[in-house]
């Protein structure tokens, strides 16, 4: 038990303990299918680094395995999906993010679409509103203009006949 | 109302043509790093060879420059003469260290004994030093200043000029 702690000890000056960026763990030591199911979920929302906007849960790079083994051991370790997310974006930046926060540049992301959505709604409503004006104000020729020699000429051989 | 249409679509098409050039224009791998201008995360990594612990906080008071690398990395063997060099030529005033992961430490000793070298080269295993740099492919070369703080990190191959102008950067 003893040498088991030293052990623990030893490793972890060895390596950047996850506490010092993203504080202790907030939530349960996750074990077993809830582990798999969890790593797969959080690990879906990282970007791998290497790859084509694949994400870490789907890429068979080293890197995405590295990641992936990473987000594994510290959901074992009770660190939340908020902690590890802020962990990797420490690190990487937003980019390691499948899914931009709504916060500077980014927010255009989810801004964007909503206001093209209601310029084009705009857009649509008043040209309908002036089709719908069109008939009463005339797509006929306004009277004062002259009639077409050609129908002038049809319509005095049916007046004729 | 067509000529208003007409110049807003003529703005917002010539909006995102300039964010696609703008955009084009960039080295997809060379994102800022959120690192710059913060202190370096510790580690204490073993060395290849010695099989002595390195210390990152120990090196606090000298420049340090960290070059993640692989030896299944083409690049890696392009820059490893320059890094080599200029370590030898800097001198002890510049601390160089190498940090391998997703390696062998018997491909690195087979490596760096064909190849030479003239700073530690340290085993980074399961990559997690390398995840915590915001290393996504190698190599990667981090500068780090005498108070412990990335001044600046340059990913592909290193050459001379690249690496000096860094160096200053972190003896400032």
């Amino acid at each position: 038990m003893i040498a088991l702690f030293f052990a623990l000890a030893l490793l972890q000056v060895r390596i950047p303990d996850p506490a010092q960026f993203v504080g202790p763990p907030k939530g349960p030591a996750l074990t077993g299918p809830a582990l798999d199911q969890r790593t797969y979920e959080v690990a879906s929302m990282l970007r791998c680094p290497v790859c084509q906007g694949m994400s870490v849960a789907d890429s068979p790079s080293t890197v995405a395995l590295d990641m992936k083994a990473q987000v594994r051991e510290l959901l074992s370790r009770g660190y939340t999906q908020e902690q590890i997310l802020s962990y990797f974006e420490q690190s990487y930046g937003q980019f390691v993010l499948l899914k931009p926060k709504f916060r500077g540049v980014n927010a255009l992301v989810w801004i964007l679409p909503i206001l093209v959505l209601v310029a084009g709604a705009i857009v649509v409503i008043t040209t309908a509103k002036k089709l719908e004006k069109e008939p009463a104000t005339g797509n006929h020729p306004p009277a004062t203009q002259p009639e077409d020699p050609y129908i002038a000429r049809v319509r005095e051989l049916m007046e004729k006949e | 109302m067509n000529r208003t249409v007409l110049i807003i679509g003529v703005a917002i098409t010539l909006a995102l043509l300039a964010i696609l050039f703008v955009g084009l224009g960039k080295d997809p791998s060379a994102i800022d790093s959120p690192l710059i201008g913060r202190p370096a995360p510790p580690f204490v990594l073993k060395a290849v060879g010695s099989g002595d612990d390195v210390d990152l906080q120990r090196l606090r008071g000298k420049p340090v420059v960290v070059n993640f690398w692989a030896t299944w990395c083409v690049p890696c063997y392009q820059e490893h003469p320059v890094l080599v060099e200029n370590a030898r030529s800097i001198g002890p005033q510049v601390q160089f260290l190498g940090v391998v992961f997703n390696d062998t430490e018997q491909k690195i000793e087979s490596f760096l004994l064909q190849h030479g070298t003239s700073y530690p080269t340290l085993l980074d295993e399961q990559g997690k030093t390398a995840i915590i740099y915001g290393v996504g492919g190698v190599p990667e070369t981090f500068f780090i200043n005498r108070k412990g703080t990335i001044v600046a990190k340059f990913v592909g191959p290193m050459t001379t000029d690249i690496l000096q102008a860094n160096v200053a950067k972190a003896m400032q």
